[in-house]
């Protein structure tokens, strides 16, 4: 204890380490996914990787965005995300604040209904889904894909609000009624501010499961014109091994925006750990 | 892996949900309406096929052709499944033989032995029937072969000439293969490893089973209605000890983990691979090689010369609405006009013969020069089993096929292991 407070700089200098050292883990696929990117494309690949590109190059995002119109598909994966992403907070929010405001009898057994939900597996209910929306005649639009959001995506997300709303002291809310609020009302001014890094994080785990999202694309479109983002990078996958470097390029531009997301999302996490902590408290 | 999990948990709540229904002839009238056509290939072959759909649209303005693509096999196989499955099949979609059948057992398929009856394009002797024969299901034919490849040696001319051995050329034998397959492996650099292997080939069924059957031995117990594997028998057994010990003994091809660093196509085409083992389809990647020339020779033999079929056929749904406009389009996709169109990317050997035998195919100015390699072992085709669940026997006869030929594991073990691990397959494929 003594030690500790004795010298805090030390401390603090290698208690970032083992971080640091997961974080290069993390990293180096990403390094050399960027570096691969930049190779010359229609050359021999190279047996393993190569940690500095030689004679950098852009040509192989050229041939990428030649082969497929990745542009055309970056657009529509966010027209997806943007419908997507805000009514799956607006929805996991609603559903975890009236499940943190039951008795607690009534919301055992609705976090027993989403734990349950959650271990179903979605192949299961591939075939079935399909049917719906065939029946509803939505397939080969985005409402498949968007549609999700309306029940908060994943009973998961639900499950981190009903914790973030429950850990929050119940006597706010009243206070919200008292004044006059409508539950809406509490939600929305009283309970949402008081999350604000849980919606943070539930956005952007949304956004990289719906910018990420194969499966549903792949069975519910059928417009090479509508498609998005993660069925062009699986075309361009298919390209020869001589061509790796055109695959990557469209890797590194799949995975751009979503690094982008990432980094503006954490200031929201690091001011509020600086100013109140995780879950807002 | 987990796609492959999620492609045969989709396959499974497919054949639940599927039920056949009685065909309706084939009738006349004006076409028009949408057409639906599921493919799958990489971006330079999907560009053949919109070329295949600007030609058609021209020629019969009133269809309007929805070209759905998938990227590979699984990716298509996923979206079958699903939209049979959930009752909005596709008009007409492309499949490769071994997995025809699954759909062509339950009845979703409008048979089209009766269209190409009644076509004045192109009658079903105008394809090869090595093809045609692979795509018959209760005695009638189901779908038509888009194209048809057998299995050939890609060859480096040029690391042939400079080690002095003689190049591959038909009706080789397997010593002989083996044997300059040596003489190639070569270790450049002096650090104890081989630089440059004899040959690149991997443990797969489909790149053994040719040679199973040559040196007179059988894959299964019956082509038509099989329940087991029969390489337990001398022939096959000695046949298979050959192919391993390409590894084991000889080591003139890769190992497993060299494979995983660098596959097949990428040694081959980086020149540390004098010879390998595919279908037609790496013709396209290999055309971007310049360092070295490079040809193709049939396969070598044991006791005779055999090849196993590569194939894809247009396959159309008994739940179509567009049946006559689906029949146009591929009496147009596989007839002189659209048949060119599709070899032009050279990644099949077209099904008609009349355009294979042409200069389209034989000599389109492109490597390989002698093309012909892939016409004239077609005699000598042969063909796994038409089974349902032939896929899933493949897929779990193949890590002990792995075992076998990188760890070593002795032969008795392998082939009864690929027994136990089969027959309740076979006997799904069989109900």
């Amino acid at each position: 204890m003594l030690r500790m407070s004795e010298r805090p700089h030390e401390r603090g200098r290698w208690r970032h380490l083992p971080a640091l050292l997961v974080s290069l883990a993390f990293l180096l696929p990403v390094w050399f996914m960027l570096t691969g990117s930049l190779r010359v494309p229609g050359a021999a690949p190279t047996p393993g990787v190569t940690a500095l590109p030689i004679d950098p190059s852009v040509e192989s995002f050229r041939r990428a965005l030649a082969l497929v119109p990745l542009g055309r598909f970056a657009l529509n994966s966010v027209l997806v995300v943007v419908a997507a992403v805000p009514l799956t907070v607006v929805f996991a929010s609603w559903a975890g604040f009236a499940i943190s405001r039951l008795s607690p009898r009534a919301r055992g057994i609705m976090v027993a209904v989403s734990l349950v939900a959650l271990m179903v597996p979605s192949v299961a209910l591939l075939v079935p889904r399909f049917a719906l929306f065939r029946t509803l005649g939505l397939t080969n639009t985005y409402v498949p894909l968007i549609a999700p959001s309306l029940l908060g995506t994943s009973p998961f997300y639900v499950l981190i609000f009903v914790w973030a709303f429950r850990r929050l002291p119940q006597d706010f809310f009243d206070a919200g009624r008292v004044a006059g609020l409508s539950w809406l009302g509490v939600w929305w001014r009283v309970a949402m501010p008081l999350v604000r890094p849980v919606a943070v994080a539930v956005g952007v785990l949304a956004f990289v499961f719906t910018w990420g999202n194969f499966l549903d694309p792949l069975i519910y479109l059928f417009d090479e014109s509508m498609f998005t983002l993660p069925l062009g990078l699986r075309s361009l996958s298919t390209v020869g091994p001589q061509d790796a470097p055109v695959f990557l390029a469209g890797a590194v531009l799949a995975t751009a925006p979503v690094v982008g997301a990432f980094l503006y999302a954490q200031r929201f996490f690091l001011r509020e750990h600086r100013e109140s902590g995780w879950l807002g408290r | 892996m987990a796609r492959k999990v999620m492609a045969w948990s989709i396959a499974a709540a497919f054949l639940a949900a599927c039920t056949g229904g009685g065909g309706e002839g084939p009738a006349g009238g004006p076409l028009g309406g949408t057409v639906q056509i599921m493919v799958f290939g990489d971006p330079e072959e999907v560009q053949s096929f919109r070329d295949l759909e600007a030609a058609f649209e021209e020629r019969e303005p009133e269809v309007d052709v929805q070209l759905v693509v998938a990227s590979d096999r699984d990716d298509l196989l996923a979206r079958l499944a699903t939209s049979f499955a959930g009752g909005e099949p596709p008009d007409l979609f492309l499949i490769n033989h071994r997995f025809a059948g699954q759909f062509a057992t339950r009845g979703v398929l409008e048979p089209l032995g009766p269209y190409v009856e009644r076509s004045d394009v192109f009658g079903l002797e105008d394809l090869y029937p090595e093809a045609t024969g692979a795509f018959v299901f209760g005695g009638g034919q189901v779908c038509l072969p888009q194209n048809i490849s057998s299995l050939v040696v890609y060859f480096n001319r040029d690391l042939f000439e400079q080690a002095d051995v003689p190049l591959p050329e038909a009706g080789w034998t397997w010593d002989e293969m083996v044997e300059r397959a040596s003489a190639l492996t070569q270790d450049t650099d002096g650090d104890g490893e081989p630089d440059v292997y004899g040959l690149a080939v991997g443990p797969s069924l489909i790149r053994i089973a040719p040679f199973v059957w040559s040196n007179g031995g059988e894959l299964v117990d019956d082509t038509e209605h099989p329940t087991r594997f029969t390489l337990d028998t001398p022939e096959a057994t000695e046949a298979l000890r050959d192919f391993f010990d390409l590894r084991l003994v000889h080591e003139v091809v890769p190992t497993e983990q060299e494979v995983e660093s660098e596959d097949d196509a990428a040694r081959f085409l980086n020149g540390r691979a004098a010879m390998m083992m595919s279908s037609r389809r790496d013709t396209p990647v290999f055309r971007t090689i310049e360092d070295f020339t490079w040809d193709v020779a049939p396969l070598p033999v044991h006791d005779e010369q055999v090849t196993i079929l590569h194939t894809d056929a247009y396959c159309l749904s008994e739940a179509s609405d567009h049946k006559e406009e689906a029949w146009a389009f591929v009496e147009f996709a596989l007839g002189p006009e659209g048949a060119p169109l599709a070899a032009a990317t050279g990644r099949t050997v077209p099904s008609l013969i009349e355009v294979a035998e042409s200069p389209v195919f034989l000599e389109p100015g492109e490597p390989p020069a002698n093309a012909r390699a892939f016409l004239d072992t077609i005699p000598a085709i042969r063909r796994v089993p038409s089974i349902s669940t032939w896929p899933e026997i493949e897929e779990a006869a193949e890590p002990f096929l792995e075992e076998g030929m990188f760890e070593g594991v002795p032969l008795a073990d392998v082939v009864r292991s690929i027994d136990e691990a089969t027959r309740t397959i076979f006997e799904r494929g069989r109900s």
